[in-house]
């Protein structure tokens, strides 16, 4: 665990009413803590993480994504350049695969390994095996971001950015603006969006 | 996937087309005329005179969720159409792709308005159900004035769709109830 005072604030939230307590019918509601932080989850590299586990000094994001879907295809490159980028700044960043593999099977495990390696994916990208943390989290829509900053409390939760089909003309970097707020010490200047994507296909 | 295997797959999916290619002397159905818009006018299309119930599906060629209750919808607007359900159809494929939304609408035996979003999505997604984040398949039911009845978040079923839409098209004049 990387740091401790953050460990102890995710860790109260690991109960489940304290996830309950912060969830609202669109997901995680702003302040809250990361709930699950404690559930571990394979990694590709056969480690088992949770959530507390890769928290950063400075913040930690969590992206609920996969493989098949068109929409987290699409911002797939941007997801694995924001969180590549800001791990080596402090923010601890890992990526969660809640899909049923039985319904999409390119959202299976060694079809993660794959997708992970050809994109040069540096952090981690994990099997929530039971959707637990996903349902925890209200999350509902591949991709989604939840980034918290340094206290533990969400910040930030939504889209990537505005644009997703073309990177060249997007106007508005949600994720990467509330990521240097962040780091800045400051509040997001857009605390939540939306953004059309997939359904998480759920474990039962 | 390639749109004219997604075309394929879906009209199959829907219960639609057989698995083997039509006869020759069987013609494809005309394609359904898509226009590519943004909310404004999508909800113009919903708020139409005419109508006592309106149901919204958001959609995609590709989405295999949305091809598996297609069916469902199909029949159950096949059922309810001559009492004053209209159906509108919006997919979030790529606007270029307008051919093959059209197509697939046809080949599912679907009519009715057909729409490509445009735009951004939280505009969108905010005028259909500001409580919506946006995963596909989602379907909403409007009375005939235009307000929002009913969300269904995720795929719907012909059971479903009886229980909240039949209700609707049997009393028509009924105030949305309060929760």
């Amino acid at each position: 665990m990387k740091l401790a005072h953050f460990a102890v604030a995710l860790a109260i939230a690991a109960t489940p009413a304290a996830a309950l307590a912060g969830e609202s019918s669109g997901g995680l509601t702003l302040g809250s803590k990361a709930p699950q932080a404690t559930t571990k989850m394979k990694n590709i590299d056969g480690k088992q993480l949770s959530i507390a586990d890769v928290a950063g000094k400075a913040g930690t994001l969590v992206i609920f994504t996969c493989n098949h879907c068109p929409f987290a295809k699409d911002w797939e490159q941007r997801i694995v350049e924001l969180a590549n980028g800001y791990t080596a700044r402090g923010i601890g960043a890992v990526l969660i695969n809640a899909n049923n593999p039985d319904m999409h099977p390119e959202d299976g495990y060694a079809e993660m390994q794959t997708r992970a390696k050809s994109r040069g994916m540096k952090v981690p990208y994990v099997v929530d095996e039971t959707s637990a943390v996903a349902k925890a989290f209200g999350a509902s829509v591949t991709p989604e971001a939840f980034l918290f900053d340094k206290s533990g409390k969400l910040v930030y939760h939504g889209a990537i950015d505005d644009n997703r089909k073309q990177p060249d003309k997007v106007q508005a970097r949600y994720l990467k603006d509330a990521l240097d707020a962040v780091l800045a010490g400051k509040a997001p200047p857009v605390a939540e969006t939306k953004s059309l994507g997939c359904g998480i296909k759920f474990r039962s | 996937m390639l749109p004219a295997v997604a075309a394929a797959r879906f009209a199959v999916a829907a219960g639609l087309l057989a698995a083997q290619p039509a006869p020759a002397s069987v013609p494809a159905p005309a394609p359904v005329a898509v226009t590519v818009a943004g909310p404004a006018a999508i909800l113009d299309a919903v708020k139409a005179p005419g109508a006592t119930a309106v149901l919204v599906n958001v959609w995609a060629t590709w989405c295999e969720p949305c091809r598996e209750e297609m069916p469902d919808l199909v029949r159950f607007y096949r059922e309810h159409r001559g009492k004053g359900l209209r159906l509108v159809t919006v997919s979030v494929d790529d606007e270029d792709q307008a051919a093959t939304v059209g197509r697939v609408l046809a080949s599912a035996g679907l009519d009715g308005k057909a729409f490509i979003k445009t735009g951004g999505d939280a505009a969108f997604i905010d005028s259909l159900d500001p409580k919506w984040r946006g995963a596909i398949p989602a379907t909403f039911l409007f009375d005939g004035k235009g307000t929002r009845r009913h969300s269904w978040l995720g795929a719907v079923t012909y059971q479903a769709l009886r229980s909240r839409v039949g209700e609707l098209l049997s009393a028509p004049d009924k105030k949305p109830s309060k929760k």
